[in-house]
């Protein structure tokens, strides 16, 4: 390996609902698998979500959701980044969301969906694996 | 080890104890270690657990002292006489979501299905103060609980219900929410000719929830948030005696992560600063201490909680006698709501969340609660459904009316395990609150974020326990199945954003725009003079300015906090 790749990730709390257990826990153990993680606390619109990312060239965003507003609210988050001409930040997604959700949020362009009980591990080699190191990373590594 | 025990008040001979001792320990060397299933066993906050518990576990267990009779100090044994022989928990189930016509509608079909009293759960705009109609509200808007924004709403949610008779609880989480919503519960009730005095409920009210739990940029300063919770004890000390005004969340602290000892540690480092402002401010500790309530967890660890509960009854009672010397022995009964931990439920197999559950209740109730509301068992997948409302209030029925284990007080107490337990249990927690106030106190941790810090730890130290297998729970580290046998019910919120965006149009249109200035003026006064906000909030409601109003008031007034993050 010539490069140490260092995934920059945001994990993101949109909207009011208070539930960040989930959020705090992952964004630490992306952070303890060498990743560099903002962490946005909660009450965060989709405007902001999308900046944040943009300004900190994140390579991924993950949102969490435990209200129930996922419907509502991942397909504001990724109108407004095919807005602003993103297509190189991966968007996955964590909380209580039922399974029935998925397919419509995956045709949006939504990565993983990961719910109660999936393990951090997974999430990271999920990061680690996934389409993020094609295209963001060649970016920045190689010069944009 | 016999001579430093003090034969006097124990309920033990030392010569007894010293042949159990010989006996235990010859025991002990016959015990074939090495065919344990364990490297170690340990309660889920880590206390070390032994293979058997003798009277040498308690040795100096002085019963009159230690123990003692239900009803009076220190209260292990039980806050009442009677306890659950004069009349069982309450059973207070948790419900809110969409407008308040809907919420109204499952309030009166849990009273008639048998609920005793109302935890009224508010959507995430109104607790983190926002209204309906907000920006920021978009998405969230009747989710997690019911939309009020105004005192028309808050006449709508309890319209029908018998307010002077049905304990009420506001789940108001943060004070910022409480000082706008409790006003609003009691200009309502006023409106209805119910004296405050009459009221019978709790609000949450928490400060810890706004600043430590859930948090989020710009929000009040810690002493801005304490200040409100206690302007809102300040005012029902005064004025509605019967209404608890605080319910010190340490479910949500353990939700959030807390083991078992820092789940009460920081509500009682919470308690005792909120006691100290009251003093403050010219009360009397008898004025107001019966009327501080906890709200504590009902986790996995069935002995360590029951465990719990018990330590914190007769530690509760220790501080406030030995700090605050009062005379009424009711200042010193802790007095508890539990709910069973949505923390331990899972989306995997979602009905054996019934039993994790029954079994949380159960040992709420072998711990004296006042109080229980036990979780949907869809909770991991949404907000609890009908069904699943109505399955989780008849596991407290049948708790109630099948197990006679409310015929007789605190039964497990003597026993050698959950003696030892509690006491190692007590020891603890004074740690920790000694360690808190040689911090310099709960709001000096909050604003430096040593209690963010310590939440987060534990919390993620959980999440290992469960990777690794150390933490087996069933159906997600072990047990599984590929496919879910039971597809649950996934609950719709009823469209509500169009329903509160209607409502405020119209009310902002038929208002007097002059009162309704005027009200909010008379707030930004009381914040210049440091006065009692309630106070004023509880008339300004009656001019119908919203909670996000009020909120965004008080906001400008005393600035914004970032909390450390994660």
């Amino acid at each position: 390996m010539s490069h140490q790749k260092t995934l920059r990730i945001l994990i993101a709390k949109p909207g009011l609902d208070g539930h960040d257990r989930g959020a705090k826990v992952v964004a630490r153990a992306l952070s303890n698998a060498g990743m560099e993680v903002i962490y946005s606390g909660l009450h965060q619109t989709p405007e902001l979500i999308v900046n944040t990312a943009i300004d900190e060239d994140v390579d991924a965003i993950g949102l969490s959701i435990l209200s129930g507003a996922h419907n509502t609210i991942f397909p504001r988050v990724m109108a407004l980044l095919k807005e602003k001409g993103v297509s190189d930040i991966l968007v996955f997604g964590g909380g209580t969301i039922p399974k029935k959700d998925w397919a419509p949020l995956e045709a949006l362009g939504i990565g993983k969906i990961f719910t109660p009980g999936a393990d951090t591990q997974e999430i990271v080699t999920y990061l680690q694996g996934t389409r993020i190191s094609n295209t963001k990373y060649n970016r920045r590594i190689h010069g944009r | 080890m016999a001579d430093n025990r003090s034969e006097k008040g124990s309920l033990y001979r030392n010569e007894a104890l010293t042949e159990i001792e010989k006996a235990e320990d010859g025991w002990c060397k016959k015990y074939p270690q090495e065919r344990e299933r364990l490297d170690e066993f340990t309660t889920l906050s880590g206390l070390t657990v032994s293979p058997l518990y003798t009277p040498a576990s308690t040795p100096n267990m002085d019963y009159l002292q230690d123990l003692g009779f239900p009803g009076e100090p220190p209260f292990i044994r039980g806050v009442y006489p009677t306890m659950y022989r004069g009349s069982t928990w309450t059973r207070r189930q948790l419900a809110g979501y969409g407008p308040p016509e809907e919420t109204n509608k499952r309030y009166r079909f849990l009273l008639e299905a048998g609920a005793e009293g109302i935890n009224g759960v508010f959507d995430y705009p109104t607790l983190r103060g926002y209204d309906s109609d907000d920006p920021v509200a978009f998405g969230d808007v009747g989710r997690g609980g019911v939309a009020v924004d105004t005192i028309e709403d808050m006449a709508t949610l309890f319209k029908g219900i018998p307010i002077d008779q049905v304990s009420i609880s506001l789940v108001t989480c943060q004070p910022i929410c409480n000082i706008s919503v409790q006003s609003m519960f009691f200009a309502n009730a006023q409106t209805r000719n119910v004296p405050l005095e009459h009221l019978t409920g709790t609000s949450q009210n928490d400060f810890l929830m706004e600043t430590v739990m859930s948090i989020a940029p710009d929000v009040s300063p810690p002493r801005v948030a304490f200040k409100l919770s206690c302007d809102a004890i300040e005012f029902c000390a005064r004025n509605a005696g019967r209404w608890n005004p605080v319910s010190f969340a340490g479910y949500n602290y353990r939700e959030a992560g807390c083991n078992a000892f820092q789940e009460i540690a920081f509500v009682m480092a919470n308690a005792l600063a909120c006691i100290e402002e009251m003093l403050r401010r010219g009360l009397k500790i008898d004025d107001f201490a019966p009327r501080l309530s906890f709200f504590f967890s009902a986790h996995n660890d069935f002995f360590e909680e029951i465990c719990k509960y018990r330590a914190a009854r007769r530690l509760w009672s220790r501080l406030i006698r030995d700090r605050f010397k009062p005379e009424n022995p009711r200042s010193q009964a802790l007095r508890f709501h539990v709910q069973t931990a949505g923390v331990a439920l899972t989306a995997q197999q979602p009905l054996n969340n019934i039993v994790r559950s029954a079994y949380h209740a159960l040992s709420a109730a072998l711990g004296g609660a006042q109080s229980v509301h036990v979780d949907g068992f869809d909770e991991a997948l949404c907000t609890p459904t009908e069904l699943s409302s109505l399955t989780a209030l008849r596991t407290q029925q049948i708790l109630q009316l099948e197990t006679r284990i409310t015929h007789t007080i605190d039964p497990l107490a003597g026993s050698y395990f959950m003696e030892n337990l509690t006491n190692e249990m007590e020891k603890r927690i004074v740690g920790l609150l000694e360690e808190v106030d040689s911090r310099g106190g709960i709001v000096k941790t909050v604003e430096d974020g040593w209690i963010h810090r310590a939440i987060s730890d534990s919390a993620y130290d959980y999440q290992k326990a469960v990777e690794s297998g150390e933490m087996p729970v069933v159906g997600v580290n072990c047990h599984r199945l590929s496919e879910e046998p039971y597809k649950a019910e996934i609950f719709a919120t009823p469209e509500t954003l169009a329903v509160q965006e209607a409502k405020l149009k119209r009310l902002r249109v038929e208002r007097s725009a002059d009162q309704a200035q005027k009200a909010l003026d008379d707030i930004n006064r009381c914040c210049e003079r440091d006065g009692n906000l309630m106070e004023v909030i509880v008339e300004s409601v009656k001019a119908r300015v919203s909670e996000g109003e009020i909120s965004r008031t008080i906001r400008d007034f005393y600035g914004k906090w970032n909390p450390p993050l994660f």
